[in-house]
C-alpha cells in the first residue's frame, strides 16, 4: 500500500469507529445497566469465596486474597478482550444486510473489525471504571504487583487474546450461513468459552491434564493465563511460550475464517438468503 | 454503447425441503433434499447509457433476483451479464465505485443514528474528498429537500423521508448506474410522487442509467419510456410503453354518451363488443382498423348520441391481461 492509500484506509476506519462510538453512547443506559449487573455478579462471587474460605486457608494452592485478585484482575482483562461480534455477524447474514456490503468497496471483515473496536472501547472504558470502583472497594483484599516485565507480557497477551477472541466470534457468527438457529449455538459457545477461559473459577482447581490442555487451546489466554502471570503462579518463560501459542492460533484461525467465509459466501450466493 | 448487457441469464435458488414431524427433522439434520427454485430463466436485454428502464412484474417475477445479480450480490446459475464492462459478481472495487443499489425493503441507514453519520461513513467507504462530499451532499439535500432532517435519528423519520435519505446516501458517490428495487413500496401517494419526480429529474440531468423495478404500473408508466415486463422469470415484453399497448391491445375504446332516454342494449349490440354498459354511457372494444367506421356508423344512426370519445385501452387492463394469460405454467 502507498502511504496515501494507507492514510485513506485508516481514515475510512477511524470514521467507522467514531460512528460506532456514537451509536454505543446512544445506548449508554443499556451499557450502564450491563455494567451494574456485572459488578453485582463479581461482588456475589467474592462473598461466596469468602464464605468457602472461612474454614480453610488454601484451596489448591490459592489463598483467599489470591482468589479475589483472580476474580477482579481476570474480569478486568476479560472485558478488554471480549466482543459481541457473533450476534452482529449472524444478524447481518440472516436479515440480508450483508448484501449491502457486498455491493460496496469495503471488505466486510474489515468493516466489522473496526465497528467492533469502536463498540468495545465504550464497553472497555465503562468496565474499567466499574472494575476500578470494585477494586477500590476491595483494595485491602487483593494483591497489588508492579513488575514491569510481567505487566508488559500481560499487555502483549491481552492484545493477542483480543484478536483471537475476535476471530473465534467471527467464526461463530458465520455459522448463520448454514443454519437459522444460531442463538442457541452462540449461547452454548459463549458458556464453553468462558469455562475454558477460566472465567467461572481458576482452571487449576481441575486436574492437571486439564490445565495442560487448556494451555494449548486459545481460550485460557483471555482470563486464566494472564491472571496466573499477574499472580506470579507461572513464570515469564511460560508466558512467552503462551504468546507463541497465541500467534500460532491467530494464523490458524485466520486460515479457517478465510475458508469458511468463502464457503459460506458461495452458499449465500446460491441460496440468496 | 450498451452499459448493461444481459444474455441468457438464469438463476435457480437452492433450498432444502422443510420436513414436518420430529423424525423427519432429525433425519433432515443428516440428509436434506436439495431443491431448486427457478427465479429467472434465460433473460436477455441490453440497456444504453442514460436510459431509464422499468422492470415491471408481479411479486415473485424475478425482478429483485435480476438486480441482485447485476449488483454482484448473487452469482447467476447460467448465462452472461456485464455492467460497465465488469462482471458484477467479481466485485471489483472499480465497479463498485460506479454503481449503487437501493432496495425499498432494506435500509442501509443506521436506524439509531442521524442520516448524516451514514453519509460520512459512505464518504469514507467511497473515498470522496471533503470538497466532493460537501458539494454532492449539498446538491442532493437541496433537491430532495432533506436539509432539516439530516441530523434527526433515522428511526424517527417518516417512510418517505427515509427513502429520500436512502436515495441521497446511494447517490453520494455519483454512480453511473443506479439500481432501484421497488423504491416506492409502502409510501403514501404524495411521497411516491416526490420520489418519482426526483428519479426522473435526476436521470434527465445527470444521464445516469437507471433500472427500476416495481409492481405498480404507475411507477413505470410515469417514469419510463422503455419497459421490460417479466413474469415467472421470463421476459414477456421489452420495448416502448406505447408499443406495448399496440401489441397487447389490438383494440381501442369507443365511448359514447347518450341523452334523452338513453339506449337499450339490443339497439347497439350490432356495433361491436360491449365493454361497459349503462343506459346513458356505453364503451365498446373495437378493432383498431374498424374504429373510424364504427364511430361514423353510430353517429349516422338515429340513436340519441350526445358525445363520442375514442381512447387507448387502459394500461392496467393490458398488463393484467398479459399476466393472467401467462399464468398457466
Ligand atoms: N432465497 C430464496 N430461496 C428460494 N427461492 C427464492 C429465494 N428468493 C427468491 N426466491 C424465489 O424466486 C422467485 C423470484 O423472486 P424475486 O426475484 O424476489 O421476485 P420479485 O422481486 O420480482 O418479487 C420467486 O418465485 C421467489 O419465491
Ligand atoms: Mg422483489
Amino acid at each position: 500500500m502507498e502511504p496515501t492509500d494507507r492514510f485513506i484506509f485508516m481514515k475510512k476506519y477511524l470514521t467507522l469507529i467514531n460512528t460506532t462510538w456514537q451509536r454505543a453512547l446512544t445506548y449508554r443506559f443499556t451499557v450502564f445497566a450491563y455494567r451494574i449487573g456485572e459488578m453485582l455478579e463479581i461482588i456475589v462471587l467474592i462473598f461466596m469465596w469468602s464464605a468457602i474460605y472461612s474454614d480453610q486457608q488454601l484451596i489448591k494452592g490459592y489463598t483467599l486474597q489470591e482468589m479475589i485478585t483472580y476474580i477482579l484482575i481476570g474480569n478486568l482483562i476479560n472485558v478488554a478482550v471480549r466482543n459481541w461480534l457473533s450476534e452482529s455477524v449472524s444478524r447481518d447474514i440472516k436479515n440480508g444486510t450483508l448484501s449491502t456490503f457486498l455491493t460496496k468497496p469495503i471488505e466486510y471483515i474489515n468493516y466489522m473489525f473496526f465497528r467492533e473496536v469502536g463498540r468495545i472501547s465504550v464497553a472497555f472504558i465503562m468496565s474499567i471504571i466499574s472494575q476500578m470502583i470494585i477494586i477500590l472497594f476491595f483494595l485491602d483484599k487483593i494483591i497489588l504487583r508492579f513488575d514491569f516485565l510481567c505487566l508488559l507480557l500481560i499487555m502483549a497477551m491481552i492484545i493477542l487474546a483480543f484478536i483471537t477472541e475476535w476471530l473465534i466470534s467471527y467464526l461463530i457468527g458465520l455459522i448463520a450461513f448454514w443454519t437459522d438457529e444460531v442463538d442457541g449455538i452462540q449461547a452454548t459457545a459463549s458458556r464453553l468459552r468462558k469455562f475454558f477461559a477460566g472465567g467461572y473459577f481458576p482452571l487449576s482447581l481441575l486436574p492437571t491434564v486439564f490445565v495442560n490442555i487448556s494451555f494449548a487451546l486459545p481460550f485460557a489466554y483471555s482470563f486464566f493465563v494472564p491472571t496466573q502471570l499477574y499472580l506470579g503462579k507461572i513464570d515469564l518463560a511460560t508466558g512467552v511460550k503462551g504468546i507463541a501459542i497465541q500467534i500460532i492460533w491467530i494464523f490458524l484461525l485466520l486460515l479457517i475464517v478465510k475458508t469458511v467465509w468463502k464457503k459460506g459466501l458461495k452458499k449465500y450466493e446460491g441460496v440468496g438468503i | 454503447m450498451h452499459v448493461i448487457k444481459v444474455e441468457n441469464l438464469s438463476k435457480s435458488y437452492e433450498y432444502y425441503k422443510k420436513q414436518s414431524g420430529l423424525k423427519a427433522s432429525i433425519r433432515a439434520l443428516f440428509r436434506r433434499k436439495k431443491m431448486y427454485a427457478k427465479a429467472i430463466e434465460k433473460i436477455c436485454f441490453n440497456i444504453d447509457e442514460g436510459e431509464l428502464v422499468g422492470f415491471l412484474g408481479p411479486n415473485g417475477a424475478g425482478k429483485t433476483t435480476t438486480l441482485k445479480i447485476l449488483s454482484g450480490i448473487l452469482h447467476p446459475t447460467n448465462g452472461k451479464a456485464e455492467v460497465l464492462g465488469y462482471k458484477p459478481w467479481e466485485r471489483q472495487k472499480e465497479y463498485q465505485k460506479q454503481f449503487a443499489l437501493v432496495m425499498g425493503q432494506k435500509n442501509q441507514l443506521w436506524p439509531d443514528l442521524p442520516a448524516m453519520d451514514s453519509f460520512v461513513l459512505n464518504k469514507e467507504i467511497y473515498g470522496l474528498s471533503d470538497k466532493e462530499f460537501k458539494k454532492n451532499l449539498d446538491e442532493l439535500a437541496n433537491v430532495l429537500n432533506i436539509k432539516d432532517i439530516l441530523n434527526t435519528q433515522v428511526r424517527k423519520l417518516s417512510l418517505g423521508q427515509k427513502m429520500k435519505c436512502e436515495l441521497a446516501v446511494a447517490l453520494l458517490h455519483k454512480p453511473k448506474v443506479l439500481f432501484l428495487d421497488e423504491p416506492t413500496i409502502g409510501l403514501d401517494v404524495v411521497a411516491q410522487k416526490n420520489i418519482r419526480d426526483f428519479i426522473k429529474e435526476y436521470n434527465r440531468e445527470r444521464k445516469t442509467t437507471v433500472v427500476l423495478t416495481s409492481h405498480y404500473m404507475e411507477d413505470i408508466s410515469q417514469l419510463c419510456k422503455r419497459i421490460i415486463i417479466v413474469n415467472l422469470g421470463k421476459i414477456l415484453y421489452d420495448g416502448q410503453l406505447d408499443g406495448l399497448i399496440k401489441k397487447y391491445a389490438p383494440y381501442k375504446l369507443l365511448n359514447i354518451t347518450f341523452n334523452n332516454s338513453g339506449v337499450k342494449r339490443y339497439e347497439i349490440e350490432k356495433y361491436g363488443l360491449i365493454h361497459k354498459f349503462n343506459q346513458f354511457n356505453v364503451t365498446f372494444k373495437i378493432d383498431r382498423a374498424k374504429i373510424k367506421e364504427t364511430a361514423i356508423a353510430v353517429l349516422s344512426s338515429d340513436l340519441p348520441v350526445d358525445d363520442i370519445l375514442i381512447d387507448e385501452a387502459d394500461i392496467d387492463d393490458v398488463i393484467r391481461k398479459i399476466f393472467s394469460s401467462n399464468k398457466i405454467d
